[in-house]
């Protein structure tokens, strides 16, 4: 151990800074009182004499708890805020009340960090030394300590700072009030904690100055952010909000028709595939259809579309029957997130993305299933749902044709869509060869692109579709299908507009997976020969496949990663009940060694050089010490290294003492020799010492 | 109640010291300090500016006891056989004899030792530590009361070559004379108008009262907890800040000898926390080794031997 410690990184905050900060905090986090307990502990330290003599150890064991605790608190709120086994009930209503989705559940997190670390902050408070062993908390110095020759310094830090600066944080991660309030508490508190730090050399108004300059910076900065992110918004938001919500609506899809620029789809996995027993692969996975397209906008019908109940099969709690009594069927298992959130079920919930004439789902774990006259099938569930869908070429779910909706075609599209028909010299001709006829014309004159080019804004009278069809003659899968759809409508031919996923990566020997990129849209046809809905694909191939890009295979080992999680997680729910009680004995046993470890002195500041004293040497019992003392009273205190001898003399510079020089240089002469002789005093001169301390005194005293 | 060994020892070193104050004059301290390394039995080297009286002081305890005594001026072209001896081939009786170098002796001066080579100072090395020289394969013994009074300049002086670390550690004592006060310079000038009084001095001591004065030292006794007190002290120069390697165990040892020799002198039979402190820098101080960047801020081994004796709680 050094001498003199070398100073801690890091300076102590000034009095009272910590209290205001608490304060605060509790106060917009709705946890004033314990914002107010907090503080007054920590401020107290500054009054209080109580000191603990806390080593790196103990350090190490009240971060190693915080830490504990921190998870625990991740896994409390991530497992009451999902759905499918929170550890209670009531507990999982009341944890809801203040979050509603994984966001939200991380913000709690965040606002109760003051908390979950105030037990390690208030242990530097109340430690002797008042720092932090860097190596306490740092693996790599602690590495270092163990690996060095134990003569390096140890390096200490306070935390002071850094927990005021946690505190403020997490004041302001609710903060969504509209006023300003956080704002002025902010700019007061770094005034406060930063006005102590400031640079003496410069001249207080600079120091103003610049503080004003760097909130006002900080104001309008944020400010701005939020401007932009609304003009962005405003700009394009259809655009965004298809971007930033992978999620299918079952009652809406936006499509991008119209928009210029590059449609960019990440490479993301969401969908893994197997067929089971030889069974042969679905080309599309759909999610949804519908039937009314309006101003790039398809929609369903609205009331007689809405969704029911599916009842789950008697005595099988996880297999639902879409499609009663159909045989011969083909399965395939599919895996995919649900990634929306249904209020109703408090759970996650998404569209499911079925083959074509599915009738079965089995060992689907979902709260509820509900199906929509269009196929759609929607499940509320937990996050990743596995299961087994048994598709085949008989019936879909589908409802037959409403002749009022299924050939309705947009008046502002009618014209481009009746100039085409024109084109295709296709009056007199049968459904099926009007189809074909459609597939040929895009075929030989469209081409797939992603890259919408500028051009079409030239033709400002038509719509954008119109455009597609008679100049641009380029575009993606939901040009083509939208237009096939109102081709086939205006043909007479019911049709609908399908969106889902195709199908077509392999890996491994009978697995597929699906990437965002492979969203798809095309159409569903109705063909009056069969009663039967037919998916009907006029999107020329060629879909442009980029070279994927190096960084894919680690793209996909990270989707896989993330995927085998989810499947642990969602599978696993009795587990994480269970989680948090598996960390709670480690909390208490991790609780049980900060508090009861052996020979910890709790002591005053003062006497940190007493323990320097041993007890045990002879001659301590000799009466000099109270002529030592008496003589000290007079204003000539020995100092810690000063020798007896010198202090005795500097003690009889005063004329006062003047007879008293030679017996007390004499009385030394014997406690030295008492003290430091081992041979000691005989017992006369043990004696002698007695009798003329007490002479000494008297004559003192008088 | 001092045995009458004690008291006859006492009274040798009142002679040698009142023989000496006749030649170095408003020196007590120093002639205290160097009796207390030489009744200890322990070497020291005197760290001066050239001129103060260096080579006087070694001289004058030479000349105050009757024993050998040899001088070697000590320069860059010195080599260990200079000091150590060596064997020259006799033709008339056909062998190697060994011609015993100025190292055989009772008192060595040593002077201006930081101007011979590191090789040349290393010589002394063993001399100094065990008593023997090994020369060519044979150890030779020396003398019994073989005493090292070295002296050096300053090693910042041009021409010189820094002492190392391990013969620093073998002086028992390092200190300076210093400039007296005007007045007794005086009486230095006065003193010397006709010759030197050194050509006067006589011999007050014979070896056998060395011999005396030497066991009669090992008899002062000295307290478990002073020699607690050294340790403490002595360790605590291993930690001080600023300083790169402390003070060996041999400090220790040499601080509790030479304050036993000081506390006969000052007519004890025991060690008082006094004599230790009185020692601690000139035996201790000399062989810290201090950190560059300390150097540079000001910092000197002797301020922290004297920081840490402010801030040891000294026993009482």
């Amino acid at each position: 151990m050094n001498t003199e410690p070398v100073p801690p990184t890091g300076r102590a905050t000034p009095p009272g800074l910590l209290l205001a900060t608490l304060v605060f905090w509790g106060w917009q986090s709705g946890w004033l009182w314990t914002g107010v307990a907090m503080g007054v502990i920590l401020e107290a330290a500054r009054f209080l004499p109580l000191r603990w003599e806390l080593t790196q150890a103990d350090f190490q064991r009240i971060w190693n708890f915080c830490f504990l605790l921190a998870l625990a608190m991740g896994i409390y709120v991530f497992s009451t805020n999902d759905p499918g086994g929170g550890p209670a009930g009531a507990l999982q209503a009341s944890a809801r009340k203040v979050s509603v989705s994984g966001l939200d559940t991380s913000m709690t997190l965040l606002r109760q960090l003051p908390v979950i670390w105030f037990l390690f902050v208030a242990a530097q408070f109340f430690s002797a030394g008042q720092a932090i062993p860097l190596a306490a908390i740092s693996w790599i110095a602690r590495r270092r300590q163990q690996q060095g020759t134990g003569m390096e310094p140890e390096k200490h830090i306070n935390v002071a700072y850094p927990y005021f600066m946690l505190c403020l944080y997490s004041a302001g991660i609710h903060t969504n009030d509209g006023t300003h309030l956080y704002f002025y508490g902010l700019c007061g508190l770094l005034t406060w904690a930063l006005w102590p730090l400031r640079a003496r050399k410069a001249a207080i108004w600079v120091w103003c100055v610049l503080l004003a300059t760097a909130l006002t910076l900080g104001y309008y900065g944020v400010h701005g952010i939020g401007q932009l992110e609304q003009f962005a918004n405003n700009y394009n938001s259809q655009l965004l909000a298809r971007l930033l919500q992978p999620q299918t609506s079952a009652e809406v899809s936006r499509t991008s028709i119209g928009k210029i620029g590059r449609l960019k789809l990440s490479n993301r996995i969401l969908i893994r595939l197997e067929p089971l027993n030889g069974s042969p692969v679905p080309t599309y996975l759909r999610e949804a259809s519908y039937r009314k397209y309006y101003s790039q906008i398809w929609q369903t019908a609205g009331k007689s579309d809405e969704f029911q109940t599916v009842v789950n099969d008697v005595g099988q709690e996880n297999d639902w029957s879409l499609l009663p009594a159909s045989t011969n069927l083909a399965t395939v298992q599919i895996a995919n997130y649900l990634t929306g959130w249904s209020k109703e079920s408090s759970s996650a919930q998404g569209l499911l993305p079925l083959p074509s004439g599915t009738a079965r789902l089995t060992d689907l774990p979902a709260f509820e299933l509900k199906k929509n006259p269009l196929g759609a099938v929607l499940a509320a569930g937990p996050g990743l749902v596995i299961y087994q869908a048994h598709f085949g070429n008989g019936a879909t779910m589908d409802e037959a044709p409403d002749t009022n909706v299924d050939l309705l075609v947009a008046s502002n599209e009618v014209s481009a869509v009746d100039q085409v028909i024109a084109e295709m010299h296709v009056a007199s001709a049968t459904d099926r060869e009007k189809m074909l006829a459609v597939q040929k014309f895009f075929a030989s004159k469209f081409t797939y692109t992603l890259n919408i080019k500028n051009e079409m804004k030239a033709y400002t009278n038509s719509t954008p579709l119109g455009n597609f069809l008679l100049h641009q003659r380029s575009g993606y899968c939901e040009y083509f299908a939208t237009a096939t759809v109102l081709l086939l409508r205006e043909m007479h031919i019911p049709a609908r507009y399908a969106v889902g996923y195709l199908v077509h990566e392999r890996t491994g020997s009978q697995r597929y997976v699906v990437r965002e990129r492979d969203a798809h849209a095309w159409c569903l046809v109705w063909n009056s020969a069969t009663k039967k809905w037919e998916d009907f694909d006029t999107t020329p191939a060629g879909m442009d496949n980029p070279a994927p890009s190096f960084t894919r295979p680690f793209q996909d080992a990270w989707s896989w990663l993330r995927f085998q999680f989810a499947k642990f997680w969602w599978s696993q729910g009795q587990f994480r009940k269970y989680a948090l009680w598996l960390l709670i004995p480690v909390l208490g046993l991790s609780l049980y060694q900060i508090l009861f470890r052996r020979k910890r002195k709790g002591r005053s500041p003062a006497t940190a050089s007493a323990k320097l004293v041993p007890v045990d040497w002879p001659g301590l019992d000799s009466e000099f010490y109270r002529l030592e003392t008496r003589l000290a009273a007079r204003g000539v205190p020995r100092l810690p290294g000063e020798s007896l001898t010198h202090w005795l003399e500097r003690v009889l510079v005063d004329p006062a003492l003047t007879d008293l020089r030679q017996p007390l240089r004499e009385l030394l002469r014997l406690h030295y020799q008492h003290r430091f002789d081992p041979q000691g005093l005989s017992p006369a001169d043990r004696e002698r010492l007695a009798r003329e301390v007490k002479a000494c005194l008297d004559k003192l005293n008088q | 109640m001092s045995t009458p060994s004690l008291e006859a020892a006492r009274q040798t070193s009142r002679n040698i010291a009142a023989n000496i104050a006749k030649i170095m004059r408003g020196q007590t301290a120093p002639t205290r300090q160097l009796l207390a390394a030489f009744a200890a039995g322990g070497h020291v080297l005197l760290e001066d500016f050239p001129g103060t009286g260096k080579t006087t002081l070694a001289k004058a305890l030479a000349k105050s006891i009757d024993a050998r005594f040899k001088r070697v001026q000590f320069t860059p072209d010195l080599l260990p056989s200079d000091i150590l001896g060596v064997s020259i081939f006799n033709q008339r009786e056909q062998e190697f004899k060994f011609h015993e170098g100025p190292v055989f002796t009772d008192i060595l001066l040593a002077d201006e030792i930081n101007r011979a080579s590191p090789r040349t100072q290393s010589a002394l090395l063993e001399a100094m530590g065990e008593g023997q020289v090994s020369v060519e394969g044979d150890r030779r013994h020396l003398s019994e009361f073989f005493f090292v009074i070295a002296t050096q300049n300053p090693v910042e002086f041009r021409g010189t070559y820094p002492l190392p670390e391990a013969q620093m550690d073998r002086f028992a004592m390092q200190f300076t004379l210093g400039y007296v006060p005007p007045e007794e310079e005086v009486a230095i000038l006065t003193a010397q108008e006709h010759n030197h009084p050194i050509e006067e001095l006589q011999t007050v001591a014979t070896l056998a009262d060395v011999q005396a004065l030497r066991s009669a030292v090992e008899a002062v006794r000295i307290s478990a907890e002073l020699k607690r007190y050294v340790v403490d002290l002595v360790a605590a120069t291993r930690t001080a800040p600023g300083v790169q390697l402390g003070a060996s165990p041999r400090a220790s040892l040499a601080l509790m000898k030479t304050a036993q020799a000081l506390a006969l002198f000052d007519g004890l039979d025991f060690v008082t926390p006094e004599q230790i402190q009185a020692l601690a820098v000139p035996v201790v101080a000399h062989r810290l080794v201090l950190e560059p960047q300390a150097r540079f801020s000001g910092t000197t081994a002797r301020g922290v031997v004297l920081d840490i004796l402010k801030q040891l709680r000294v026993p009482a």
